[in-house]
């Protein structure tokens, strides 16, 4: 196959892609370049350079049970909205049934309200009717507001999908579930790996919702580093944030290495 | 699933025994944090659990979302004894969510200043700790006076604190009272706030922007809290912590039981151990926090740092809480427009 | 264009499928979502004082300059945000999508990396990176740009800056997830026909590219319609948004009917703008 991209598409977009690198990745070099500091305060140009906080963080019980708790959490949400997310953008897809635009929008509220009254209400109805905040109400809260990102992702590669394929799958006589199984959701499936993500990464960093549905006991990673901001802001929260980042950097060389991201992200 | 049924498993246990104690009933209480809740742990959580063979469990929640959680778990509260650094006891015990506290109910009740235990009358816990609002400098600027604000060389070192930051209620509050003004008239207040600004001050809403605004040599004088003076002090930063002439107003930390839980006795307990001399001088020593309690005895290099005595707590300024309450929704209001863009 | 199933089969089969297939996430949306909002967004009709209207929390909304700057200054960061993420974010998908594959994933990875870190802290990167004395002032004042303490800290091209920093990854991915469908040969075809590049991506990549624009829009949008921690640590508390209006009175002076109040408008509002722009862009490209 021949790509002939013009000179000026080469060079102008190569100009303004750096220009792009560098504004995504300034604040974090600077979290990254402030989490090395020999200080105990955030600043930038840190002051030496040490790695007492990583040892800090690394050593931390608090920290280590909060990052399990969150990958456990945001896992668990990850999976529930995807499979309830994909199904509905499926239905929506399709428009048969009525409403279907005001449907579509009804499934992005979650993202308009602000969390804080959806926090409040979900403990209302946690405290009323289930005993009190659980880690199955954050469970459920988490994956109502993560549901929209999937439904807009799968929704959106869904509508450049050929129709047709699946319309001849059914005259070949296949049955609804072998339609869904073998031609919508290899369809979907870059829409759906990018909702997960999204879900996987909304949740992970959610505090808000997590504030106010957290059981005594139970504590996430932002729930930690928001406890630590009040009375600790010390280099230790963006010492975490930067062993995030390197090691989703490690996971995604290692899928490509050894599994190959063509075949994970289609 | 485990935790749904088990707080339905609770739900149920808890209406077939109505009125009787529920001793494996886990206890819950708020703290701040950080540093903050490392030395309530050393100075009153683990002490508590020794002496009453009972395990408490921390959550995390600063006051004025502790007071929303409350609120919204109101048919069923989560929490046994819930501490506010803002006033919010006001309205939680206005609101029938605090569980009153009769003063033979505390051992420690005598030896409390006056201010401490006012508020039970009204169904609010005592006052265990005071944080004193005054200006950090970084040493250049030694000011004396809450009028250095508006003499800084350069009007925009200046840094105070929002609204909804409990300290810049207060900030409001005391220059109001420097420029003339009442509680029922802050319009002197809000004039001074407005001439801050003009001169191209800062107000931020969070700690931890104060803590780099000094870091970042963003600021040189900010009106904000001793203890936080101390907690950037240990941080390495050279910052200078004066009261100024004209007084300093207080931020009152309470302790209160949460009303409609199983334990109140036992939570009652631990507001009396949050009182005691001891815890006292232990805030004192860890964090900087002013006692409220008239025994506790401080060494002299630490009493210099921080309100300490009866003669230096009976001059801390004061502003009624009850009318701060009912009128802090109005006031937010106007500082909202006052400082709009 | 209709779906073909529906056209096919508009018997009960393909109805009731549909209605397996929204129906956990509508079960979802009305218990989870809907009925614990409606426990807040019901106290809006909850007057302040006895005997006014129902409506008083509403009116005091509308009686007002002060919150309608508020929301006309929400609605407008939001469109400026979704504009500027949607010229980054499309073409940076579709580089992404036409990169050899390891400049790909590169780009990709470094595109989403702000979405691995935590908010507040990523941030408080911003705030340093804008305020007085960071780089981004000192680049301003190296340049000419801008004053020597000069900040963007505190304004509202400091709010821009920092969102569209968070949000990009939503644009981009959605977008590429629909870029990355459109096969090459199309895109030859047009060069081959003669099309010039430019006249390609415009004529033949972006209609296709629209749905995920459409899409990564409405994300991005909805994001930044609610967002309260970047703007109130960016912005500062002299530049406030509904976002940050409505949880000061959830939680600071506890005023929870004029925040049900000033939510429900929002919702209604955004909701009133998404139902007639999702159906015009699905009977275009649906």
């Amino acid at each position: 196959m021949v790509r002939r991209f013009p000179a000026s598409a080469l060079i102008g977009g190569g100009f303004i892609l750096l220009l792009i690198l560098v504004f995504m990745l300034l604040p974090l070099a600077i979290v990254a370049a402030a989490s090395v500091t020999a200080g105990s305060f955030l600043t930038f140009p840190p002051q030496g350079f040490s790695l007492r906080w990583y040892g800090e963080v690394l050593a931390s019980t608090a920290y280590l049970d909060a990052a399990r708790t969150s990958l456990i959490l945001a896992t668990a949400v990850t999976a529930s909205s995807v499979v309830i997310g994909t199904a509905a953008a499926i239905a929506l897809h399709r428009r048969l049934l009525p409403g279907t635009s005001v449907l579509s929008a009804l499934f992005l509220s979650p993202l308009v309200l602000p969390t804080i009254i959806f926090g409040i209400g979900l403990l209302i109805v946690a405290s009323i009717y289930f005993g009190g905040p659980s880690l199955v109400a954050l469970w459920v809260g988490h994956t109502v507001i993560t549901v929209p990102y999937i439904v807009r992702t799968v929704a959106a590669v869904l509508s450049d999908a050929d129709p047709q394929i699946e319309e001849a799958a059914r005259t070949m006589g296949a049955r609804p579930l072998q339609r869904l199984w073998f031609v919508v959701l290899p369809q979907a499936r870059a829409g759906i790996i990018a909702g997960g993500f999204f879900a996987f990464n909304v949740s992970f960093d959610e505090a808000v919702v997590a504030l106010f549905l957290r059981s005594p006991g139970v504590e996430t990673l932002p729930m930690r580093i928001y406890g630590q901001l009040e009375f600790s802001p010390t280099p230790a929260v963006a010492a975490v944030s930067t062993l995030m980042i390197l090691l989703t950097i490690l996971l995604i060389v290692a899928i490509e290495r050894f599994l190959g991201l063509r075949r994970v992200a289609g | 699933m485990t935790h749904l049924s088990k707080g339905a498993l609770v739900a149920v246990a808890a209406s077939l025994l109505a009125g009787t104690a529920m001793a494996q009933e886990t206890f819950v209480i708020n703290s701040f944090g950080g540093a903050y809740e490392e030395a309530h742990r050393r100075l009153v959580i683990e002490p508590f659990e020794q002496m009453y063979n009972v395990e408490v469990e921390v959550v995390t929640a600063y006051s004025a979302d502790a007071l929303a959680q409350l609120r919204a778990q109101a048919e069923n509260p989560q929490f046994d004894v819930i501490h506010f650094s803002g006033g919010q006891e006001v309205t939680a015990a206005a609101e029938g969510l605090l569980a009153p506290i009769m003063p033979d109910q505390l051992s420690n009740y005598d030896q409390l200043y006056p201010f401490a235990v006012e508020g039970l009358e009204q169904g609010q816990g005592p006052v265990y700790s005071v944080a004193v609002l005054g200006l950090l400098s970084d040493g250049e600027a030694a000011p004396t006076s809450w009028d250095d604000l508006f003499s800084a060389s350069n009007g925009e070192d200046v840094a105070i604190a929002d609204i909804t930051n409990t300290y810049g209620l207060l900030t409001l509050l005391m220059l109001n009272q420097v420029r003339g003004g009442t509680l029922d008239d802050i319009q002197p207040g809000l004039d001074a706030v407005t001439e801050l600004l003009d001169n191209g001050a800062q107000i931020l809403s969070s700690s931890p922007e104060f803590q780099q605004a000094f870091a970042q040599e963003a600021t040189s004088l900010e009106a904000y809290a001793q203890d936080y003076a101390y907690t950037l002090q240990q941080a390495g930063l050279p910052i200078d912590f004066v009261q100024p002439a004209e007084g300093s107003p207080g931020i009152y930390i309470t302790a209160n039981v949460v009303a409609g839980r199983p334990n109140e006795e036992l939570a009652r307990a631990f507001v009396d151990m949050s009182i005691s001399a001891a815890a006292q001088a232990g805030w004192a020593e860890a964090l900087r926090y002013s006692p409220t309690n008239s025994t506790v005895e401080l060494p002299v290099d630490l009493a210099g740092q921080v309100v300490y005595g009866d003669e230096a707590a009976a001059n801390l300024v004061r502003f009624d809480p009850v009318v701060v309450n009912a009128q802090r929704s109005d006031w937010t209001d106007a500082w909202n427009r006052a400082i709009a863009q | 264009m209709p779906h073909p199933l529906r056209r096919a089969e508009r018997g009960a089969g393909a109805f009731g499928e549909s209605v397996l297939l929204i129906g956990p996430g509508a079960a979802l949306l009305i218990g989870a979502f809907l009925f614990p909002v409606g426990q807040i967004l019901v106290l809006s009709i909850v007057p302040p004082e006895e005997g006014l209207s129902i409506w008083a929390n509403f009116a005091r909304f509308f009686e007002d300059d002060y919150y309608l700057r508020v929301a006309w200054r929400t609605f407008r960061l939001s469109v400026i945000i979704t504009l500027v993420t949607a010229m980054i974010g499309f073409p940076l998908a579709y580089v992404v999508a036409r990169s050899p594959r390891i400049v790909g994933y590169t780009l990709l990875l470094l595109t989403v990396l702000p979405l691995m870190t935590s908010v507040v802290v990523r941030t408080f990167g911003w705030i340093i990176a804008l305020g007085r004395g960071g780089p981004v002032a000192d680049l301003l004042s190296l340049t000419g740009l801008g004053a020597r303490d000069a900040t963007l800290l505190h304004t509202e091209t400091g709010i821009v800056i920092a969102m569209v920093q968070v949000l990009l990854p939503f644009m981009t991915l959605t977008t590429l997830g629909v870029i990355s469908t459109i096969h090459p040969h199309l895109e030859e075809a047009s060069r081959t026909m003669g099309a010039g590049f430019y006249r390609t991506l415009r004529h033949v990549v972006l209609p296709l590219s629209v749905p995920g624009l459409v899409s990564g829009s409405l994300l991005v949008f909805a994001l930044s319609i609610s967002s309260f921690v970047t703007p109130n640590l960016v912005g500062g508390v002299r530049l406030p948004v509904m976002a940050g209006a409505i949880y000061q009175q959830a939680t600071s002076t506890l005023d929870w009917n004029f925040a049900a109040a000033q939510s429900t408008l929002l919702l209604a509002a955004v909701l009133g703008l998404l139902i007639p722009y999702l159906a015009l862009t699905r009977r275009r490209h649906g």
